[in-house]
């Protein structure tokens, strides 16, 4: 996991907090916004391997961040996290080039093998 | 005669003015009444659909949820209430203990629905030293064995402990969260896969956010520092899911739930909660519905154990369930943490070890093993790539093997059946038990055709190779899945080929016709589901996803392990029927328990004593009782004789049934005296054409019929004298029709059948329909099923929308132009006429098609001589 650099875009302060937490305790290199903006100002000033992005969020939506990411850094894989939000954006997320797809409350270990998975497709495509 | 007389004259016209009055006030009166009987009919037929609906889902036995079952009834209870309502609004209130009765049932459907829920009370965590299989009613399933493999057999354990269902109940308790889980459960439509998804993701989330009661808090944190205390440090656990009441009946619920593995203190109550709330992933959802287990019966305790960083683990069969001889313990190995065997991720090794000693190892395959899942220092577990020099050795030595296979045999004859069982070796070489459960072998179905007998297949073979993880042979359309998002697009019937067996997939297997996958063994999660549900399985063929295409038509031969392309009937002949796997479940119970206080009918004889509110013993016979008041209510001459004389006229004619008109307006010529009328008289359009199709060919008597068909009227009519015609009561047989000019409304009881035609031909299209609605006969379902299909194959010629359900046929014909709306009433008059007592008869197909033609024959003869625009 070592140098796997997370980006972890969630506006639920509590919900974020922890999960950069436990990803942190498993060795990931784990950094947070809390909107789309702040996520896309933190990809233009620094590199990432995988985002982890919910699908709902105020301000900017899910699906847009995703399309802009996909724009800007079409190497960066993002992982969709999607809680209240319909299963139909999900659906419209892989088309517009997610990784995959989790619901909340993810499972962690789920979360962190998909996050490998993630990184080892980048690596392939880069 | 009198005019001579002006005062006579005088007090005659007063006298007709009067007349007149009373007229309308009678009209004004009966046309509420009207109204309320309409509203009846209309009310009971709904009633006895949703009856219908729940009787059909019973016998269909596919997966039904107690939301269902909930929301149908509380849909009866609605509806009864309306109807006892409008009966005692037409009658006065002349049945005040109707109510009462209503309210004596309903209490008694409402303890079934209720539901004698599970109430767990103990201790909150007990320590796995003191647990045995006796207290899985508090430890769950999956510990308690545990306990028992520790305590009993004194096998080697992980040190830990039970957090209890009654734990888990407080949890939920102290949140009221099972109410608003409910809830969520009623808004869901069952079939809607992407709503399921979010309704799980809601309810997870409700559940990881709720609090946790101080006291369990406490009590965890308690366990927990114990653990570190015998431990001498900090110590990292596994928590997996021990749910309760999975084990009434042959239920595996394998990998459905979450286990979280390597948590540290810091996250030990968020996992907890993340475990509990594993309860409500999609797998275990869809999964309890096809089961037919009730929500509320599932408890998740949640076992947390020390963490095993093992060197190798895996998962064994005590009995082989693909050796016929059931002579070998079965063992799967990696490297690392099981994990890997469970979720299908990896093709583990393979090693067959004979039941009979001394142990010898009868095969070994060993696969390349690139990578394991470890412990991480601090918290969870991550794949890391298997040094070189160990990727192509075994990952047992044979004498781990031996042991392995001792262990199983001692497990499987202490508890008497084959067991599925987790196990680790620790880096310092012991060996850990971390599951031991009954296995589900699939029972060989239809006798399979020994090795001497050669199936032709005629299709081509696409490949083979794999293992057999569930028995059995299948064909549909290739769908893949590599992510979630497939799954809800998973179409019935197809063929579910993934890479990976992973648990989750389990959501969408009991639709999936079978299972093939690159990698993955039989003892993992989802190939255990797939035994469970008769899906045949092929795992670990190495190539599926690549050589097989998407929406391809294959065949599974998971016996054979080939696929072939296209349909191989051959080998489908073969395969057993699929399982009902509903039958005997909870919920079918509850259901049928339900159904006891709601679809007999019992008030079958109008003229016997009991045939009063105080006799009705079920939601059916309320029904029976409320419709048969009513009829009185509006018909009956000797209670409402002003009514009947001044406005019921009995039609006279060539007409082979007595016929009674109301006018309601317009609905008959003026001025007509006296009691009865002739067609000649009749106004209404709709019910002058109704008329024509009943007059056009004349009835020919009752069919002849064979004994077969007899036998079977009699069988029926013994079961439910309400069959018997007419039942003395004088209302069978009289028909009704209420008529204004532009609609008709007949309720006619003829002999076993009850029907009931409703037309209005109203200025606009949009407002215009036809309605028909026929119940009953006396043969037996087949025969009347086979009536329903004739009526019903003869109006959809015509335009109609037909529904058949058991034996209620309902159709309908709106939003079209008059002549089209004449034309159908001319149809329904000739079916209502020529397809009575046809249900004894109609025993063959054969004999369906022959009258399906003779009908279409005749009506159209009758149609073309009477021209368009009828009426």
């Amino acid at each position: 996991m070592q140098g796997i650099r997370v980006l972890l875009v969630d506006d639920e302060e509590d919900f974020r907090k922890t999960l950069a937490n436990r990803l942190g305790k498993r060795k990931f290199e784990v950094s947070e916004a809390p909107g789309g903006m702040e996520a896309l100002d933190s990809l233009a000033r620094q590199a990432f391997d995988v985002v982890v992005l919910d699908v709902r969020m105020p301000g900017m939506d899910g699906l847009e961040v995703l399309k802009r990411v996909k724009e800007s850094h079409p190497l960066t894989e993002v992982i969709m996290l999607t809680g209240h939000a319909s299963v139909e954006s999900g659906i419209e997320g892989m088309r517009l080039g997610a990784f995959d797809y989790l619901m909340k409350p993810c499972d962690i270990n789920d979360l962190t093998v998909k996050i490998q998975d993630a990184y080892q497709r980048k690596l392939t495509l880069s | 005669m009198v005019e001579l007389f002006g005062f006579l004259k005088k007090r005659r016209e007063g006298k007709l003015r009067e007349a007149e009055q009373e007229m309308a006030a009678v009209r004004r009166t009966f046309t509420r009444r009207y109204l309320n009987f309409k509203s009846l009919l209309s009310t009971n037929d709904q009633v006895l659909e949703i009856i219908n609906e729940l009787e059909q889902v019973l016998l269909a036995g596919s997966g039904f949820g107690m939301s269902l079952v909930r929301s149908r009834c509380t849909a009866l209870s609605v509806n009864l209430y309306k109807i006892i309502q409008n009966l005692n609004q037409i009658t006065g209130g002349r049945f005040p203990e109707l109510p009462e009765v209503f309210q004596g049932i309903w209490e008694r459907i409402d303890r079934e629905l209720k539901h004698r829920k599970t109430d767990p009370s103990g201790e909150l965590v007990l320590p796995l030293e003191a647990v045995t299989r006796e207290m899985s009613g508090l430890a769950g399933g999956k510990m308690a064995n545990l306990g028992e493999v520790k305590n009993r057999l004194g096998l080697p354990v992980p040190d830990g402990f039970v957090i209890t269902a009654a734990a888990y109940q407080i949890f939920i308790d102290h949140n009221d969260l099972q109410e608003e889980i409910n809830r969520r459960f009623q808004l869901l439509d069952p079939g809607d896969l992407a709503g399921l998804h979010e309704t799980s993701a809601e309810i997870q989330q409700l559940i990881t956010r709720a609090v946790l009661p101080p006291q369990l808090a406490a009590a965890i944190a308690g366990a927990y520092q114990r653990l570190q205390d015998r431990f001498g440090g900090p110590v990292r656990v596994s928590l997996r899911s021990s749910a309760l009441g999975e084990d009434a009946q042959e239920a595996s619920f394998a990998g459905q739930y979450r286990s979280l593995l390597n948590v540290s203190e810091e996250f030990l109550l968020l996992s907890y909660k993340e475990v509990a709330a594993s309860k409500y992933s999609v797998p275990a959802i869809t999964y309890r519905l096809s089961r037919g287990f009730h929500d509320e019966d599932i408890l998740m305790a949640v076992g947390c154990m020390t963490m095993i960083p093992a060197r190798v683990s895996g998962v064994m069969y005590s009995t082989d369930p693909g050796d016929e001889t059931r002579e070998a313990v079965l063992i799967n190995a990696v490297w690392g943490l099981g994990k890997s065997v469970v979720d299908g991720s990896l093709t583990p090794d393979l090693f067959l070890i004979s039941k009979s000693e001394p142990a010898r190892i009868l095969k070994k395959e060993i696969q390349p093993k690139g990578q394991q899942f470890v412990c991480q220092t601090e918290e969870g577990v991550e794949l890391q790539t298997v040094p070189e020099g160990e990727r192509l050795s075994p990952s047992l030595t044979d004498a781990q093997a031996r042991r392995l296979a001792e262990v199983a045999l001692a497990l499987e004859k202490h508890f008497g059946q084959p067991q599925d069982i987790e196990w680790a070796f620790a880096p310092d070489g012991s060996l850990q038990i971390m599951q031991s459960r009954p296995l589900i072998i699939p029972e060989k179905g239809t006798e399979k055709p020994g090795p001497d007998t050669v199936v032709e297949i005629d299709r081509p073979l696409l490949f083979s190779g794999g293992v057999t993880a569930s028995p059995g042979a299948a064909c549909g359309p290739v769908f893949k899945v590599e992510t979630s998002v497939d799954l809800l697009q998973f179409p019935t019937g197809a063929v579910l080929v993934t890479r990976n067996p992973l648990p989750q997939w389990a959501a969408v297997l009991s639709r999936a016709s079978a299972l093939v996958t690159d990698q993955g063994a039989i003892t993992g999660h989802l190939a255990a589901v797939a035994r469970e549900f008769n899906v045949p399985a092929l795992l670990g063929t190495g190539q599926a996803t690549r050589a097989l295409d998407q929406g391809e038509i294959i065949t599974v031969d998971a016996d054979g392990t080939r696929v072939y392309a296209g349909r191989a009937e051959a080998l489908l002949q073969q395969a057993g029927e699929k399982v009902n796997v509903m039958k005997g479940s909870p919920v079918e119970i509850t259901l049928r328990r339900l159904l006891k206080h709601i679809a007999p009918l019992t008030l079958t004889d109008p003229e016997a004593p009991n045939f009063s509110p105080r006799g009705c013993q079920t939601l059916h016979d309320i029904i029976r009782f409320a419709h048969e008041m009513s009829l009185r209510e509006l018909f009956d001459d000797q209670q409402e004789v002003s009514f009947s004389e001044k406005l019921a006229k009995k039609m006279t004619g060539d007409l082979p049934m007595q016929w009674w008109v109301i006018d309601l307006e317009g609905g008959l010529r003026a001025g007509i005296s006296g009691g009865t009328i002739g067609p000649a008289d009749v106004l209404s359009r709709p019910l002058l054409a109704l008329w024509e199709g009943l007059r056009a060919v004349p009835w020919q008597g009752p069919p002849a019929v064979d004994a077969k068909g007899f036998l079977s009227i009699l069988a029926e009519s013994a079961m439910d004298t309400s069959l018997e015609a007419g039942t003395g009561s004088g209302y069978g047989a009289k028909n009704y029709v209420l008529a204004s000019e532009n609609f008709c409304h007949l309720s006619t009881r003829l002999g076993f059948h009850f029907s009931t035609v409703e037309a209005f031909l109203g200025e606009k299209a949009a407002e215009s329909y036809i309605w028909f609605y026929f119940k009953g006969g006396g043969a037996d379902l087949f025969r009347k099923e086979q009536r329903g299909h004739l009526i019903r194959s003869v109006l959809e010629q015509f335009g109609f929308w037909v529904t058949v359900r058991g034996d209620i046929i309902s159709a309908r014909l709106e939003r079209q132009d008059r002549p089209t709306l004449l034309q159908g009433l001319q149809v329904l008059g000739y079916l209502i006429l020529h397809t009575r007592q046809l249900d004894m008869v109609l025993g063959d197909p054969a004999k369906v098609q022959g009258y399906k033609e003779k009908m279409l024959r005749e009506i159209g003869t009758f149609l073309q001589a009477s021209g368009p625009g009828v009426g």
